[in-house]
């Protein structure tokens, strides 16, 4: 059984100046038969081997979204995943790399700059608001559900982000294509109580500029904290641009 | 292979406010200033957003919004007086009179509670949190998250505001103006700052008269026992000191009591607060016996002493704490499965810490609980008055002419409203109040002056220092040094204290700055770790010896931390503030400031309520188990509903308190 050893192997891509090494790091447990999260892992190599490793983590408790890593292949909260005996640590491939395990991620946010007013008109704020509309505030921006997403494709000539990707120079603007979390953005702004009809309508129109229409034939997107975004984003936003006839039925 | 050193290319900017930090405090300062029709520029090292607000349980403190009688006085009163009369009057009487509306600005941008339809008010928690003297806490379906997704909305729809994140500010820059105060001497003003930004491998010299710093507190230099975000260095307090600003009350930091102690990858996450520990819970040393009882009606700060002083005595747990046993609740017959409900209600997040961590006996309170206290907040900072202005000079008060000219502060990097202690549920609201203020002070100081012509000299040094570190020499690690810097940091400036173990900080803070030109660091210019690692390792430093230097004039114990080899200072002694400064690189002076005491009348009183409780919790301990059961059967009733559903509101409190007020 793995967990008397003493020890746990993984191998961590990392990358400087748009090298890519793989380096295997041995994890020493700290209890007899710890099981420990990737972070972990992370924060050990740092102290004992690599010490300018570069990764991102906040909370070490899931809330704030910014560690997700690949392992294996796919994405995954560093700090609330157990490693296992062989794990592959690498960056999310779906956005550029920066250094190691740390990438690019302000292009995603920046594609909804100035498309999703504030109700800033709002004169009654007590209002309560639909239990669906906290599922939608429950998103911790993790961006593990860009994996797999063709929309989100759609911005790499080959569906990807190469290793040598340079992140776009002028980053102001963000993707052309969206995302589930884009997507989860826009109908939060539909879901709340305090939104204007015109803000609601133009929301769809947003979803649709960013390419809605690729989640018709799509099997749906995976969540990194379990949010139903089939259910409580896609399929919503999809009905509503149906019945304003401007993309076609499923 | 040879290194060839390359040069960090330089970009210059001009914003009439630069807002450092994407939290509560950055977003409502960004919005106020752009509001007013600045040009704002919000820079975060985190990804936008992502910040303590953002991390936290999500509740917070907004006047009346739960009794009638919740007047300005009242709040006002009850943050100085749990601050040991530290807080400044000014600032809490803003925070009271701007607390009932400020948190607004969340709402509009998305931020939705539940409605107390009758009030028709945001529904508070059905009792006062710990220490509140009125119902005036509101929580929020995902806690701080929700919080989080309106601060996104405020600056990234915000108009006039421009953001960058993976950018880090690294210093003010800062001239003695040609005017003089009206004392003669030279006044220093912000002329803009110098910022690393990681993603597009530049550094950002830009042009702002007026710079608001929200960038958090000091508690990863205690990590891993700390709850809180990564970013927490310490910059704000490092990058204003380096400026010359004088900061406040530095010494004090909250411990919170239970935190867990193992296994290490939950080492230092919330596991309960005082109020979890329910009617019959208290703390135990190793041996089993009680070193605190009546645990529910304690502060933070009296629970974190009780636990240091075990383990300082050798009489602690495996992992350096204390057992925080709490299964007299659990097995009564009658009142045990309100407990229980209680217990996983009022604080799910920390519950679920618990439950992930220990056993499964412990997660369901038939085991004591191994805890230990971790850093939480820093209730010390910089030196501002209630519009977040840096100010300076010898009286209580300070002046702004005697501060920073420009530098506003908001947020967990301001001090003077806390003092010795933070009640639960004030800081969200603190970052949406201040935040607002040091933004309409910050647009109104720009517009009226003109610091951004010819300034371009001031950023030479600046820029020549940070260029420096890019591709330095050197055979150390700052990883390496930071280990040692944060182990040292618990156990000579943490929760316990002797003038000894300070003097071996001291000396500590001395070798390791030394060490600072020895760190080799790469020439990579995109997201340089090394130079990242560097930089932080700098401010935490700056941030220690400033902890330092206050803590030397604190000889007794008061507040967050124990002082072995003092006293505890009594609520009738006459209170102080402890001011400090850095005169040169590495080194700091304090000093103290005497600050008014709240009228004995008000403080015996509420000695008197205090005795009085915690007489009543020990009663109920000593009764015979059936009479007990039946008492706490009808009190938990009272407070949750025969039903189990008034709880249902209870939407992760970390103190929601169960029956009477904790003391302040
Ligand atoms: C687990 C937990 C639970 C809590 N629960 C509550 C609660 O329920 N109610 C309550 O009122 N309070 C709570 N608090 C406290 C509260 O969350 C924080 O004190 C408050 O959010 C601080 O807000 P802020 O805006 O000052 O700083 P933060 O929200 O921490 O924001 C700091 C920002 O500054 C940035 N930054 C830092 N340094 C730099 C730099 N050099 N350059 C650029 N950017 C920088 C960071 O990236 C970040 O964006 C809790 C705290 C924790 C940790
Ligand atoms: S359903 Fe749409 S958003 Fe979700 S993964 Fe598919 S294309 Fe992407
Ligand atoms: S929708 Fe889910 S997976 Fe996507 S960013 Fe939000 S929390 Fe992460
Ligand atoms: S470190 Fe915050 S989610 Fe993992």
């Amino acid at each position: 059984m793995t967990n008397n050893k003493k020890s746990i192997r993984v191998e961590i891509d990392t990358y400087r100046d748009g090298e890519k090494t793989i380096i295997e790091y041995v994890f020493e447990k700290r209890e007899l038969g710890e099981r420990p999260m990737a972070l972990d892992v992370l924060l050990q190599a740092q102290a004992k081997k690599i010490p300018d490793l570069a990764f991102r983590f906040g909370c070490r408790a899931r809330n704030c979204g910014v560690c997700t890593i690949d392992i294996n292949g796919r994405p995954r909260i560093a700090c609330r995943t157990r490693v296992r005996e062989g794990d592959r640590l690498s960056p999310i491939a779906t956005l550029p790399i920066l250094s190691d395990l740390v990438v690019r991620r302000d292009g995603i946010a920046r594609q909804l700059r100035n498309r999703l007013p504030t109700n800033s008109q709002a004169n009654e704020l007590n209002v309560e608001a639909p239990e669906e509309y906290h599922q939608l505030t429950k998103c911790i921006e993790c961006y593990a559900c860009l994996d797999n997403c063709p929309m989100h494709a759609r911005n790499f000539t080959r569906g990807k982000p190469t290793d040598t990707t340079k992140p776009p120079s002028d980053t102001q603007q963000g993707y052309r294509w969206g995302n589930p979390f884009t997507l989860l953005k826009l109908q939060r702004v539909r879901m709340d109580p305090l939104t204007t009809t015109t803000v609601r309508e133009s929301a769809v129109d947003t979803a649709i500029m960013l390419g809605l229409e690729s989640c018709i034939k799509c099997p749906g997107c995976k969540c990194g904290v379990g949010i139903n975004l089939k259910g409580v984003v896609i399929k919503p936003l999809l009905e509503a641009a149906n019945n304003s006839g401007r993309i076609p039925p499923e | 292979m040879v290194e060839v050193r390359k040069t960090i290319a330089i970009t210059w900017l001009n914003y009439d406010v630069i807002v450092v930090g994407s939290g509560g405090a950055g977003a409502h300062a960004a919005h106020a200033a752009a509001s007013l029709g600045s040009q704002v520029l919000v820079v975060s090292k985190d990804p936008i957003g992502a910040s303590d607000t953002k991390i936290s349980e999500g509740i917070a403190t907004v006047r009346a919004s739960g009794a009638v009688d919740d007047s300005e006085t009242e709040l006002s009163t009850n943050l100085q007086m749990a601050g040991g009369d530290l807080p400044l009057r000014s600032i809490t009487n803003a925070f009271a009179a701007d607390s009932e509306h400020a948190y607004d600005l969340y709402r509009v941008n998305g931020l939705r509670p539940s409605i107390d339809t009758e009030r028709n008010k945001p529904l508070s928690l059905p009792l006062p949190l710990g220490g509140h003297t009125k119902r005036r806490s509101v929580g929020h379906e995902n806690c701080g998250v929700a919080f989080s997704h309106a601060n996104w909305q405020i600056i990234l729809q915000g108009q006039n505001i421009t953001y960058i994140e993976d950018a880090w500010f690294l210093d003010l820059a800062v001239r003695k103006s040609p005017n003089k105060n009206e004392h003669g001497h030279s006044i220093n003003e912000v002329v803009g700052g110098l910022i690393y930004h990681a993603a597009n491998g530049e550094l950002l010299a830009v042009r702002a008269s007026a710079i608001v710093l929200a960038a958090g507190g000091v508690s990863t230099l205690y990590f891993p026992k700390t709850d809180t975000m990564r970013g927490n260095t310490g910059d704000s307090y490092a990058i204003a000191a380096r400026a010359g600003a004088e900061l406040v009350d530095m010494e004090q930091l909250q411990f919170l009591p239970f935190c867990l102690a193992s296994p290490p990858s939950y080492e230092g996450l919330l596991a309960g607060e005082p109020v979890t520990a329910s009617f019959l819970g208290v703390l135990r040393d190793k041996s089993g016996k009680v070193i605190l009882d009546g645990v529910y009606l304690r502060t933070r700060a009296e629970c974190s002493a009780a636990i240091m002083r075990a383990v300082e005595k050798g009489d602690g747990t495996e992992n350096n704490g204390a057992f925080l046993d709490m299964t007299a609740n659990k097995k009564a017959p009658l009142s045990g499965a309100y407990f229980e409900k209680f217990l996983a209600t009022c604080l799910p997040s920390a519950y679920q810490n618990v439950r992930q961590a220990l056993s499964k006996k412990a997660g369901r309170c038939e085991e004591p609980w191994e805890v230990r206290p971790a850093a939480h907040y820093m209730m010390g900072g910089i030196r501002v008055d209630a519009d977040g202005a840096s100010v300076g000079g010898p009286n209580g008060d300070g002046v702004r002419t005697k501060g920073i000219k420009g530098l506003f502060a908001a947020g967990q990097s301001m001090g003077g409203l806390f003092g010795a202690n933070r009640l639960g549920s004030t800081s969200l609201t603190e970052g949406a109040v201040f935040g607002a203020r040091a933004g309409r002070a910050a647009a109104a100081y720009s517009r009226n002056s003109d610091t951004t012509q010819n300034v371009d000299l001031i950023f030479k040094p600046l820029i020549a220092t940070h260029s420096q570190f890019f591709g330095q020499n050197g055979t150390l690690s700052a990883t390496a040094i930071r280990l040692a810097l944060q182990e040292e940091s618990w156990n000579k400036i943490g929760p316990v204290r002797t003038a000894r173990r300070l003097q071996e900080m001291e000396t500590n803070l001395k070798k390791w700055r030394a060490k600072l030109y020895k760190i080799k660091t790469s020439s990579s210019t995109t997201w340089n770790q090394s130079f990242i690692d560097l930089q932080e390792l700098r401010n935490m430093l700056d941030a220690a010896g400033l902890i330092l230097a206050s803590a030397y004039e604190r000889t007794d114990s008061l507040g967050g931390h124990v002082r072995l080899d003092g006293k505890q200072i009594s609520s009738f002694a006459t209170p102080y503030s402890v001011i400090v400064r850095s005169i040169s690189d590495g080194t700091y002076v304090a000093r103290r400031v005497i600050r008014p005491r709240t009228a004995l009348k008000k403080i015996i009183s509420y000695k008197i309520q205090e005795q009085k409780r915690l007489l009543m919790a020990r009663w109920i301990r000593l009764l015979p188990k059936g009479i007990q059961d039946k008492i706490l059967l009808k009190r938990y009733q009272a407070i949750m509903g025969e039903d189990l559903k008034a709880q249902e509101t209870f939407p992760g409190a970390p103190e929601a308190a169960i029956g009477e007020l904790t003391k302040p």
